[in-house]
């Protein structure tokens, strides 16, 4: 099996006026942990809905393990555990009926896993979902998409709702799928799990994928937030001369900077003063998006 | 993961039809309790009557064609007493059973959120289709079973000679109207992203078929527009608890439920699905 999700000039257009995706090309490879990043509309619910088969789409192609998601999409699901973006449970129903319920109809025998990730997790299997918080619904969620060990996980933004103890047991969950030579596709709006898992990702934008890239490319293209404090003011001038800075302040002794190089000109130039304190802040992938869309907010700079 | 376990899945049909039918067990009992007491009601009240020209002398004082509007016949016996008060009327209730759950099987699941998460797992859509509308029509069987136990059951205490065949007939004849109605929810489920408009719309198939049927008997002017409506199907030479089960309009009714159903699967392979 060369490649676990394959699209090709991948377009849903719902209608004149809405926009799906459009033209997405896409290579997952068997085994890797693929992070799927965008903001809010941009089109990843879109594109993942069309792999299982949800929404047909108007234009390309995409494959599963090589079968075609519009007329294998049963053999596709078999093989791969999802979890959706937005959804609800059943509400009478226990998270235990609803993961007998799901075993039975994948001819799962044994729920030792599922159990044992609910431990994991601390999923309240016993409680009816309307009784269940948020949080707690998606653990449940969670452990619907895992528990028959599928070679490939699909799963919309998984952390939401989670607190960051299961945050980071659901990373080593994710790392352990990848031990076992299984796939994961997710999306995310978290930089630091993304950069903590994920092999490669791809970043869409107003439908459009606008860059696949190993991980550790991503992050280090990705600029910094730099707040520099001395023991009294500074000139400016010499940090205007900094390679790739932007959005700089002076402020007395306050310097704020967005630095678009790696640090080392900016802290021999920094050394050269009394350092008080050194903010150096990563950005959020919503400043990633709008700098790979273009359109990087610059920060009016104050003319002192 | 080993090949067995990537292999499709099967029995997953039965899986969902038995998961469905225990969801909608409680309502089962619900509808089933209620209608079947009012069923038992009707009946305990025969006892209120005296001898059957009492009867005669009462219906005597009613229009005709009133009477006929409602399916009401002969009151003398127990079973033309239960035709005009119970099987005249109950379909217009005992309908909205398969209306209400059949709308939810696919745009309700859609407006509930819950679709994603059960498709996405191997089922065919038609499963989800064919599964909700097997389990629905065998929810609607046990229904119309425990009211007739509760009716049956109530004249025997009440030492009423209701006919055993007559009152099972009578029962069994309303699944099909009832199914019918299921079916065209279940099509406007699959047609429409909303729950609302797949109740909205059998729900007023159901009254104007009743009202076109009613006008039929009263007036000679609209006893064409009788052939449009279910209801004649369902009591066309009287009703079954006088007159037995009419069964080539059970089957007619049957198979335009089915023929909804196929409908049904035809459009829901077809189109998106949205949450």
């Amino acid at each position: 099996m060369s490649v676990a999700i394959e699209t090709e000039g991948l377009t849903k257009r719902y209608g004149r006026k809405a926009r799906g995706i459009e033209d997405v090309n896409l290579v997952v490879a068997p085994g890797e942990v693929f992070g799927f990043l965008g903001p809010n509309g941009a089109g990843k619910t879109t594109t993942i809905r069309m792999l299982l088969g949800f929404l047909r789409p108007t234009g390309g192609h995409a494959r599963v393990f090589g079968l075609d998601v519009r007329r294998k999409s049963v053999e596709i699901r078999t093989r791969v555990g999802n979890l959706p973006g937005e959804f609800a449970l059943e509400d009478r129903m226990t998270g235990e009926g609803l993961l007998r319920f799901f075993a039975r109809l994948r001819g799962v025998g044994d729920l030792g896993y599922a159990h044992e990730l609910a431990e994991r997790l601390g999923a309240d299997l016993r409680r009816p979902m309307r009784r269940l918080s948020r949080g707690n619904k998606q653990k449940i969620g969670l452990v619907q998409a895992m528990f028959h060990r599928p070679p490939l996980l699909i799963l919309d933004e998984p952390t939401g709702g989670l607190d960051p103890l299961v945050q980071e047991e659901f990373l080593d969950i994710v790392e352990e799928t990848k031990a076992e030579g299984r796939t994961v596709f997710f999306s995310s709006h978290v930089l630091s799990e993304v950069e903590r898992v994920c092999d490669r990702v791809g970043i869409i934008r107003d439908g459009q994928l606008m860059t696949v890239e190993p991980t550790h490319a991503l992050v280090d293209k990705a600029f910094r937030h730099v707040i520099l404090t001395f023991d009294g003011p500074v000139d400016r001038e010499p940090f205007e001369k900094l390679r790739g800075v932007e959005n700089l302040k002076v402020e007395g002794p306050r310097v704020s900077l967005t630095l678009h190089e790696t640090p080392d000109e900016m802290v021999k130039l920094a050394a050269r003063h009394r350092l008080v304190s050194l903010e150096y802040e990563r950005p959020t992938l919503e400043e990633i998006f709008l700098t790979y869309y273009g359109k990087t907010e610059v920060k009016e700079e104050n003319n002192e | 993961m080993s090949e067995a376990a990537l292999r499709k899945p099967t029995g997953t049909f039965l899986v969902l039809v038995s998961h469905t039918m225990r969801l909608q067990l409680k309502s089962v009992v619900i509808w089933g309790g209620v209608l079947g007491l009012y069923a038992a009601a009707i009946v305990a009240s025969y006892l209120s009557f005296g001898d059957p020209e009492q009867m005669e002398q009462i219906m005597s004082a009613y229009p005709e064609g009133m009477l006929e509007a409602f399916g009401i016949t002969d009151m003398s016996t127990i079973e033309g007493y239960l035709a005009g008060q119970v099987f005249n009327l109950i379909p217009l209730a005992i309908a909205f059973f398969p209306i209400l759950v059949l709308s939810s099987a696919i745009a309700g699941s859609e407006e509930r959120g819950t679709i994603d998460i059960l498709l996405g797992n191997p089922i065919p859509r038609w499963q989800l289709v064919v599964g909700s509308f097997v389990a629905t029509a065998a929810s609607l069987l046990l229904i119309v079973a425990i009211m007739g136990g509760l009716m049956y059951g109530t004249a025997i205490l009440t030492d009423i000679d209701l006919d055993f065949v007559a009152s099972v007939e009578s029962v069994v004849n309303l699944w099909p109207i009832s199914i019918f109605f299921g079916g065209l929810a279940l099509l406007c489920s699959a047609i429409f992203h909303r729950r609302a408009l797949a109740i909205a719309l059998p729900g007023f198939v159901l009254l104007a078929m009743y009202l076109a049927d009613t006008l039929g008997r009263v007036s000679e002017d609209f006893e064409n527009y009788r052939d449009f409506s279910v209801f004649y199907y369902y009591a066309s030479d009287g009703s079954a608890i006088t007159d037995g089960i009419d069964w080539a309009g059970f089957f007619e009714v049957s198979g335009a439920a089915l023929l909804f159903a196929l409908l049904a699967i035809v459009v829901f392979r077809r189109r998106d699905i949205y949450t």
